[in-house]
C-alpha cells in the first residue's frame, strides 16, 4: 500500500493513557521507547547541534531525553505531543548542559562557517553564489536575539507554532511575530 | 518588507504561508491575495527567505550521522538496568512502606482498568471464541499519524479509507490473536483516518468488529464530524487526532452529546462498509 502522503514522516501516537502503560509490559514499553528514539534521533540531534553541542555530546543528552521519556511512562504517566514533550526536555536539557560546558553555540557556527563542502552538481558561479547565500543568511541568523533563532531552528525541524511556544513558554503571538521578524530580515538580506 | 496599512502585515503572510490561519481568516487572506500584487509578491518573499534558511541550516549540519544501532543499542542497555531497579528510584527507600501502599491500589486499579477494558473492548461471545473489538488495543495500536499541517489534511479530499490489503489485514489479525479470523466479520480499521492526517501504519490499523454496537459505522460519522470541524478551523488537528486514538467512543459521545450511538449512525452489522 503506498503511503497516502508520500515523504512525510510517521509519528506514533503513543502512548494514550497512563492506562494502557500501566497494562504493558517493561519490555513493551523498551521497544516503544527503542522506535520513539529511531524516529527522532536525526531531528534531536541536529537541534542539540544548534546548542553548540558536538555530536558525541549531543548524543548523550539524547540518552539522557529517553531514558526521562522512560521514567515518565513507567510511572503511569502520559505523554499527548511525543515531538513536543522529547524537544522541550532536549531544549531544558542543552540548555544546562551549555551552561555547565560555558560552550556556546556561537563557537560552533563559527567553527562550521571554516568547512566547506562543494555540491558537484554545481558550476563553479552556482557554488560561489550558494556560498554566499550561505554566508549572508548565516550573518543574519546569528545576529538575531537567542529565542528568535530557538524559534527558527525549532520551526525547522517540522514543529507546529503551539509545540514552539510550549518550548519556549511563548505565546502562539510572539511565536509568529519572532518567526516573521526573523525572517524579513533574511529576505531583507537578500534584496541589498 | 514595509508596506501601508492597508495590506497584510508580515505575521499574516507567514501564517498563511504556514497554514496555521484559521479556516475564516485563511478566506479574507485569500481574497486579499488574490486582488493584491504586492501582497503576493511579499508572500513570495517569505518562502523565498523560508528556502534560504533551510538551505543554509542544511550545510550547518551536515554530518555523516553514525548508524543508530549503536546509541540504540546503548540506551536499550540502559533501559534494562532501570527496569531491574524499583519503579522510580527516588521512592525506594524513604517511602517503602507508601510503596507498598501504592503498589496495592495501582493493582486494584490496573485491574478495574483491565476488567473495564476487556468489556468494552473484547467481549468474548460464549462458546463461540470470537473477539468483538470496538475499541483497538492501545498497546498494539496506539495509533499513528504523519507530520502535516491542517491545510495538506483539508486539501485531500475526505472521502472513505483506502481498503487495507489482504496480507497487511493478516498482519493486523495475527497480532490480535486470531489468525483465522473470517475477513468478512470484521473492518480492519484505521484508528486515526487518513482523512484525518492518519497513517498507513499497522499500528494505526485493528480488526473492528462489524458485530459491535460501536462498530466501523459509528466511527466513520465520528471522523466525519471531526474533520469537518478541523477543516471549518473549530477544532485543532492534533486535538482532534489525540481524541480519537485515546478513546474515540468518548469522543463520538463528546460530538455527538450522545450515550448511545445515534440510529441514522448505525447500520445493519452484516451490511458492507463503503
Amino acid at each position: 500500500m503506498p503511503p497516502r502522503f508520500p515523504g512525510s514522516v510517521v509519528v506514533p501516537l503513543l502512548p494514550i493513557s497512563s492506562a494502557a502503560r500501566l497494562a504493558g509490559s517493561r519490555a513493551q514499553l523498551h521497544e516503544e521507547v527503542a522506535a520513539v528514539f529511531d524516529t527522532f534521533r536525526e531531528p534531536l540531534l541536529r537541534y542539540l547541534w544548534t546548542f553548540g553541542l558536538e555530536l558525541p555530546d549531543g548524543e548523550e543528552v539524547l540518552q539522557d531525553v529517553f531514558l526521562s521519556l522512560y521514567r515518565h511512562l513507567d510511572r503511569g504517566k502520559s505523554v499527548d505531543n511525543v515531538r513536543g514533550w522529547l524537544f522541550r526536555v532536549a531544549h531544558n536539557l542543552a540548555l544546562r548542559r551549555r551552561y555547565r560546558t560555558r560552550r556556546d553555540a556561537e563557537t560552533q557556527l563559527d567553527a562550521a562557517g571554516e568547512e566547506w563542502t562543494v555540491d558537484p552538481a554545481l558550476n563553479p558561479e552556482e557554488s560561489l553564489a550558494s556560498r554566499e547565500d550561505h554566508k549572508r543568511v548565516r550573518a543574519v541568523v546569528e545576529a538575531l536575539p537567542e529565542q528568535d533563532r530557538r524559534c527558527l531552528f525549532l520551526r525547522a525541524e517540522g514543529l507546529r507554532y503551539r509545540e514552539i511556544g510550549e518550548i519556549l513558554d511563548m505565546s502562539l503571538g510572539a511565536v509568529s511575530l519572532s518567526l516573521a521578524r526573523s525572517l524579513a530580515r533574511i529576505a531583507r538580506s537578500a534584496e541589498r | 518588507m514595509k508596506h501601508p496599512d492597508s495590506h497584510l502585515s508580515d505575521e499574516q503572510l507567514l501564517l498563511d504561508v504556514e497554514g496555521e490561519l484559521s479556516a475564516h481568516d485563511e478566506r479574507l487572506v485569500h481574497a486579499h491575495l488574490s486582488a493584491c500584487w504586492n501582497c503576493r509578491a511579499r508572500r513570495q518573499e517569505f518562502e523565498g527567505a523560508i528556502a534560504d534558511f533551510v538551505r543554509a541550516h542544511k550545510r550547518e549540519f551536515a554530518p555523516d550521522l553514525p548508524s543508530a544501532a549503536g546509541p540504540r543499542a546503548l540506551l536499550k542497555a540502559r533501559l534494562e538496568e532501570l527496569a531491574a531497579g524499583p519503579p522510580d528510584g527516588s521512592m525506594h527507600f524513604s517511602f517503602a512502606r507508601g510503596l507498598k501502599a501504592a503498589v496495592a491500589i495501582l493493582v486494584v486499579l490496573v485491574l478495574g482498568i483491565a476488567v473495564n477494558r476487556m468489556a468494552i473492548n473484547h467481549e468474548i461471545r460464549s462458546g463461540q471464541n470470537v473477539g468483538i473489538y470496538s475499541m483497538p488495543d492501545a498497546r498494539l495500536t496506539p495509533g499513528a499519524t504523519v507530520l502535516l499541517s491542517r491545510s495538506v489534511v483539508c486539501a485531500e479530499p475526505g472521502d472513505g479509507n483506502r481498503p487495507v490489503p489482504g496480507s497487511l489485514q493478516r498482519r493486523v489479525f495475527q497480532e490480535y490473536g486470531i489468525p483465522r479470523a473470517d475477513p468478512q466479520a470484521y473492518e480492519v480499521d484505521y484508528l486515526v483516518t487518513p482523512a484525518l492526517g492518519g497513517a498507513d501504519d499497522i499500528h494505526n490499523l485493528w480488526p473492528h468488529s462489524h458485530s459491535a454496537i460501536w462498530n466501523a459505522q459509528v466511527k466513520d460519522a465520528l471522523e466525519d464530524r471531526l474533520r469537518e470541524m478541523v477543516c471549518d478551523g473549530d477544532l485543532d488537528l492534533a486535538e482532534a487526532q489525540r481524541e480519537i486514538a485515546s478513546n474515540w467512543i468518548s469522543a463520538y459521545k463528546k460530538y455527538f452529546h450522545t450515550e448511545e450511538p445515534l440510529p441514522e449512525h448505525r447500520r445493519a452489522p452484516a451490511e458492507p462498509r463503503r
